[in-house]
């Protein structure tokens, strides 16, 4: 508190802050209450299932939508008051690239560089320095009409990154990738979050982000969900999946240890789900049930952490 | 007296937050980011080599029309093949232009186009003046394709160069503001068919609406007026008076002749012709005296200046009709149509309400457009997304 900066205005740990976001179109409420926070250097999902708000949250943070009610921060900025300021600090990715038929990958580029104030030259070495970055350099003086979906992805997230953008909002980035690609995607978004830029993204592929961020806010109906969900979140991470040789029974063995479990298919007592602490734990788990003399075929976490929760939150709104 | 809960409250963020914006208002236009706009408008909007080759026949007919129009021309100057050329321009512009732009905000915001240039620094101005410029400059090129026949169509017109040149301008003029309401429809309208038909029905509405209003309207202004003149009775006339070579009429009773007239006072309604745009363009050209025009080193009256006429007779308003005696042999002034026609072509142009009318059209349309490109957007066209 004493030392607080009379020359910095103040230290803002958000590059990206949300809080009670709402909005409708016309009868409809497309967001009701949506809060969110992404500090810099890190990368956060937003996940829901379709029609869920989560496009309509993502314009709103990128300036491009009022909200009705509530109150957004880009870099400390207010899109609705500081408008220009706040979208300058931002890399959107739309959910498509858009109809640039005639223009070259490089023209794209070029042209949005020049568009965010940058010198043609300067703007031109960017847009080649960019389609390196995504794979796309033997491509630069193709039309875009010729890239597939995926390529255009590719580009459309090039096109996010011509301004240097310190907060990134990228509308399901990976739909569309092939394997290899998505990979790509997963090591970029790293890289810029390690350069400091702080990333929101959404995304369907559940398991590719559970390797990519650091944090995830859950969206429902409109609603994003807070502490209920970091908390399905953090169980899901601690659960183990047990799977032992055909007629071997893991249910009793673990019984035994007295563990916390569940099975994993209906009558099948060779596989079953178990609640571990951490990854020691874990370990420890591991060489108990070998030393009771159960032949386990297979040991590890469960799946996905946030695909299990999204299928929870979904089983819940039934 | 001020509650100093209420002024924080209300206080405005901190010059620290605010200042530092790049370009905070979407109402401002620069050079460089409307030229940017209307590049990127025109390089999305580039031909393919079909369009090429569609093109280069278009200027091969003109160039061939111009040819096959000269040889065929006769000796005296004729102002009528440049007038076509101007018509044509006119009404191609009228086409083009507002095709082009009337598909522009709601094409681009459906093919996605439109919101990551909003994200940009260019402004709403910037990119409302760029999508105008960019439409506007199709149809200039339209123009200079015409080039050939209109350089060969001028030399022979006897306009002044300066007319032909404010002819020109007062119809790029039409044209940009007409391209205007295309744009304005096009921010409005939620699909492009809509906005389309929406600004060539404005464009109808504007060319054919003015002249069927000021047709509908002339039992409004009408009058019957009755004149009484004086004749020898020709019914008195025999048979063997007829016969009768060397019969005099004078010998008839003269006889009150009572005589209908319907006149249309005009002249309170020519205002809604002066507001057509084709009309305007007639009121921009030099006007030509059906009498004098060759000692004035101009062509016989042409489709323009024949259309000024009655214009002007519109804007005169009506002839009385005079009352005559046949039995005195008093006609009047037997001169007066001649005169009357002459007065009718050199009665002064006025171009200001159609130009007006245009302009007003032009920034009222911009002021829309401008308003509903601005983002964070309060409100949605209907049936529409954001991106």
């Amino acid at each position: 508190m004493n030392d607080m900066g009379e020359i910095t205005p103040a230290v803002t740990p958000l590059a990206l802050d949300a809080h009670g976001v709402r909005r409708a179109f016309g009868s409809v409420q497309a967001v009701i209450n949506a809060s969110l926070a992404v500090p810099p250097g890190t990368v956060t999902a937003l996940i829901g299932p379709n029609g869920c708000g989560k496009t309509t949250l993502m314009l709103m943070l990128a300036g491009l939508l009022r909200p009705d009610a509530g109150t957004i921060s880009i870099a400390g900025k207010d899109p609705h008051i500081d408008g220009p300021a706040a979208r300058s600090k931002i890399g959107w990715m739309p959910d498509a690239l858009g109809t640039w038929d005639s223009l070259t990958c490089v023209e794209t580029l070029t042209t949005f560089g020049r568009a965010y104030g940058v010198p043609p030259a300067e703007a031109r070495d960017r847009a080649f320095a960019l389609l390196e970055r995504v794979h796309l350099a033997e491509l630069a003086a193709q039309p875009a009409r010729v890239l597939s979906r995926g390529q255009k992805q590719r580009l459309s997230l090039a096109r996010a990154l011509v301004h240097n953008p310190s907060v990134l909002i990228l509308d399901e980035p990976a739909s569309g990738l092939d394997p290899r690609s998505r990979v790509e995607l997963r090591e970029l978004v790293r890289d810029l979050a390690s350069e400091g830029a702080a990333v929101l993204i959404s995304s369907h592929v559940l398991s590719e982000l559970d390797e990519m961020v650091d944090d995830a806010v859950f969206m429902s109906k409109g609603v994003t969900l807070g502490a209920s969900a970091d908390a399905l979140v953090a169980a899901a991470r601690q659960r183990w999946r047990v799977t032992g040789r055909p007629g071997t029974d893991v249910h009793t063995t673990l019984s035994t240890l007295s563990r916390d479990w569940s099975p994993a298919l209906e009558d099948d007592a060779s596989q079953a789900l178990v609640q571990v602490v951490d990854e020691d734990d874990a370990a420890d788990l591991l060489a108990a049930l070998v030393a009771a003399g159960a032949r386990l075929s297979a040991f590890g976490p469960v799946g996905s952490a946030l695909e299990q929760v999204y299928l929870t939150m979904e089983e819940e709104r039934r | 007296m001020t509650n100093p809960t209420l002024t924080a409250t209300r206080a405005r963020p901190p010059a620290a937050i605010r200042g530092g914006s790049p370009r905070g208002n979407p109402w401002r236009p620069s050079l460089r980011g409307v030229m940017l706009a209307a590049w990127i408008e025109l390089l999305r909007r580039r031909p393919s080599a079909k369009g090429y080759v569609v093109y280069a026949f278009v200027f091969a007919a003109i160039v061939a029309l111009s040819v096959v129009a000269a040889v065929s021309a006769g000796p005296d100057k004729s102002s009528v093949p440049f007038e076509l050329v101007l018509i044509l321009v006119l009404g191609s512009g009228m086409l083009i232009g507002p095709s082009l732009s009337a598909t522009s905000i709601n094409g681009d915001s459906s093919e996605g186009v439109l919101a990551p240039l909003q994200m940009t620094r260019l402004t709403a101005a910037d990119l409302a003046f760029g999508k105008l410029l960019a439409s506007w400059i199709v149809c200039i090129a339209a123009l200079l394709t015409t080039t050939p026949l209109l350089v060969y169509a001028y030399s022979r017109s006897g306009w002044r160069i300066g007319e032909a040149a404010a002819a020109l301008g007062v119809i790029l003029f039409m044209v940009l503001a007409v391209t205007a309401v295309g744009l304005a429809w096009s921010s409005i309208a939620a699909r492009a068919v809509a906005s389309v038909s929406l600004t060539h029905l404005t464009t109808g509405l504007l060319v054919l609406g003015t002249l069927l209003l000021f047709v509908f309207t002339l039992p409004l202004v009408s009058e019957d007026v009755s004149v009484t003149s004086y004749d020898f009775d020709y019914d008195k006339v025999t048979q063997a008076q007829l016969n009768d070579p060397s019969f005099d009429p004078s010998t008839l009773p003269c006889v009150e002749v009572e005589e209908l007239y319907t006149i249309n006072h005009t002249d309170k309604t020519a205002w809604m012709l002066l507001l057509n745009p084709a009309i305007v363009i007639v009121e921009s050209a030099p006007r030509v005296n059906p009498q004098t025009f060759e000692e004035d080193g101009r062509a016989a009256p042409g489709i323009l200046a024949l259309l000024h006429q009655s214009v002007s007779g519109a804007r005169m308003g009506p002839v009385q009709p005079e009352a005559y005696n046949g039995c005195t042999g008093d006609y009047g002034d037997t001169d007066a149509y001649q005169k009357r026609m002459v007065a009718e072509a050199m009665h002064p142009a006025n171009p200001v309400p159609g130009l007006a009318l245009a302009a007003a059209l032009l920034v009222g349309s911009m002021w829309l457009v401008v308003r509903r490109l601005r983002v964070p957007y309060k409100k949605l066209r209907t049936g529409t997304r954001v991106a």
